[in-house]
């Protein structure tokens, strides 16, 4: 055994292991760089990237300005000046709406809370600017990123579903109509 | 009128080994970053022209163009010194090496040979003399600096550069005692006929084997390369002794480094693998055409060399330091040692065989 121990070290046994390794690598080189500004990862479905705002097909938007999620968000992203739809005393809507992003941790909490489905997470992810003020979302940059990324749209909840009041009742309460 | 072709035809030759070295550490900057990549399952450099080949053109540039920053309290004509001392001695030992046959030609009344830029009759001591003195560079380099890391670097390269010059220098005895010369062209010359001829393999006698290894051993960590690369160790000492080094400054020590790989490996191929020798007469081809398979023979052995350098790299962590010296002095100093004794009885039994 000892003998055996001698030999290993006067032959660089360990060593020449060590290089017969690194060489097989480079024999059967397969790398596993993703080239990442060239190519991109394939994201999971249920990526959370940057958030939206969303609107019906007939181009209004979707929030009623509830505050939900406002309340649901643990690092006060959001920030939600509700108002009385002009004309229509029934109705409400978020005259603004704000997002400070720098402080998102896309946990996701807001989309779950909102009871119209009017936040969306995207799969945005180079969000990456100079000046982090960019990154102070208002209402129109908020609609713009959900329009560029969710192209087909809801019809309004009223369409959807005749027979039910036609706000302030999320959709995936609505017990589904069989077809 | 003959002292100006000398000259003329000396300077061109200098020209065209300064070139061909330095093109070839440009080529190696990128090589080794792209064999290192692939053994590690990277790609390496891809970004810089088609799959990264413009790498060192980029490099150079920005080295060239970056700002040439003085440490305060430097002591700066040792700063700027320092560069430059470790740069020359690298270059310059490119001059003994025979890089293909030992042809004489006659131009215009002129003795000169085309494929050694001079043979002088001591030349290998000359090459261990001018290593030595680039260990100068990273010493001074490392002290002038004017910082803690510099000055750890620069200690730590000078005593593991004394403690294995010891050992190149006695590895190569048993070379030089049996072809009975310090001319690396009369020792390629001994060395013609086939492998078996090359030194490492038992040319003349003795085979030096043993002597290679000490002798790459001691190399690898001349030149401060993985897995003796304490000197300039980033994990601890950041850059060890240029790190206050920036621009063209930073370069001259790179491309010392990278000169001093070829050189080691140029004496390798040399004094155990033949130099410019085919491993076969045939694969020589007839006398006309020696001068090119020479010269491919040589580059061949040379690039194994370097090839085996970024494999050692790749492959190997960094040493502890008494574990560095441990095995300088206690493990390599005797091999190298006992190997003198055995080929000197050999070559004193069997002289001439």
């Amino acid at each position: 055994m000892k003998f055996r121990e001698w030999a290993k070290t006067l032959l660089f046994y360990e060593i020449a292991l060590g290089m017969k390794a690194t060489l097989s690598h480079l024999l059967h080189y397969k790398p596993i760089t993703l080239q990442y500004p060239h190519e991109k990862k394939q994201l999971p479905s249920n990526y959370r990237g940057m958030l939206a705002l969303l609107r019906y097909d007939d181009g209004t938007e979707k929030c009623v300005g509830c505050d939900l999620c406002e309340a649901a968000c643990p690092s006060r992203v959001i920030r939600v000046v509700s108002a009385e739809v002009p004309g229509e005393p029934t109705k409400r809507y978020s005259k603004e709406y704000y997002m400070d992003m720098t402080r998102c941790l896309f946990c996701g909490l807001c989309v779950k809370a909102c009871p119209v489905d009017a936040l969306g997470m995207t799969q945005e992810y180079e969000w990456a600017v100079y000046d982090k003020r960019q990154l102070h979302l208002n209402k129109e940059q908020l609609l713009a990123i959900g329009d560029r990324n969710f192209p087909v749209r809801e019809k309004r909840l009223e369409f959807q579903h005749p027979n039910v009041a036609y706000f302030n009742v999320g959709f995936k309460e609505i017990p589904q109509k069989e077809l | 009128m003959d002292t100006g072709i000398r000259l003329a035809l000396t300077l061109s030759q200098i020209g065209v080994v300064m070139v061909a070295v330095l093109l070839t550490v440009a080529a190696l900057t990128l090589l080794e970053r792209k064999v290192l990549g692939w053994m590690q399952d990277r790609m390496g450099p891809m970004e810089v022209g088609p799959y990264g080949i413009l790498q060192p053109v980029a490099d150079g540039l920005k080295l060239f163009f970056k700002e040439d920053i003085i440490p305060a309290g430097a002591n700066k004509f040792m700063f700027s010194m320092a560069p430059v001392l470790s740069l020359v001695p690298a270059l310059i030992g490119f001059a003994v090496i025979p890089f293909g046959p030992d042809w004489t030609v006659d131009v215009g009344g002129v003795n000169f040979k085309p494929f050694v830029i001079t043979d002088i009759n001591v030349g290998i001591l000359y090459i261990l003399a001018f290593a030595s003195i680039g260990a100068y560079g990273i010493i001074l380099g490392g002290w002038s600096s004017n910082s803690k890391y510099s000055l750890l670097g620069g200690l730590r390269s000078a005593a593991q550069l004394i403690s294995y010059e010891l050992n190149v220098g006695l590895s190569i005895v048993g070379v030089l005692l049996l072809s009975s010369s310090l001319s690396l062209v009369t020792i390629t010359n001994a060395q013609a006929g086939g492998f078996w001829n090359w030194y490492f393999f038992g040319g003349g006698g003795f085979p030096q084997a043993v002597a290679f290894i000490v002798f790459i051993i001691s190399a690898v960590a001349e030149t401060n390369r993985t897995p003796f690369d304490l000197p300039e160790a980033e994990s601890e000492l950041v850059a060890g002794f240029f790190t206050e080094y920036s621009g063209m400054r930073f370069a001259f020590f790179f491309l010392a480094e990278y000169g001093n790989m070829i050189l080691v490996s140029c004496v390798a191929t040399v004094l155990f693998f033949g130099g410019w020798h085919a491993p076969f007469e045939f694969l020589q081809g007839p006398e006309s055409i020696h001068w090119v398979t020479g010269i491919f023979w040589f580059a061949f052995k040379v690039s194994s060399f370097l090839f085996l350098f970024f494999w050692l790299r790749a492959t190997l962590p960094r040493l502890r330091y008494d574990q560095l010296m441990r095995f300088g002095w206690k493990v390599l100093l005797p091999i190298a040692l006992a190997n003198i004794v055995l080929t000197s009885i050999v070559a004193f039994l069997f002289p001439g065989s």
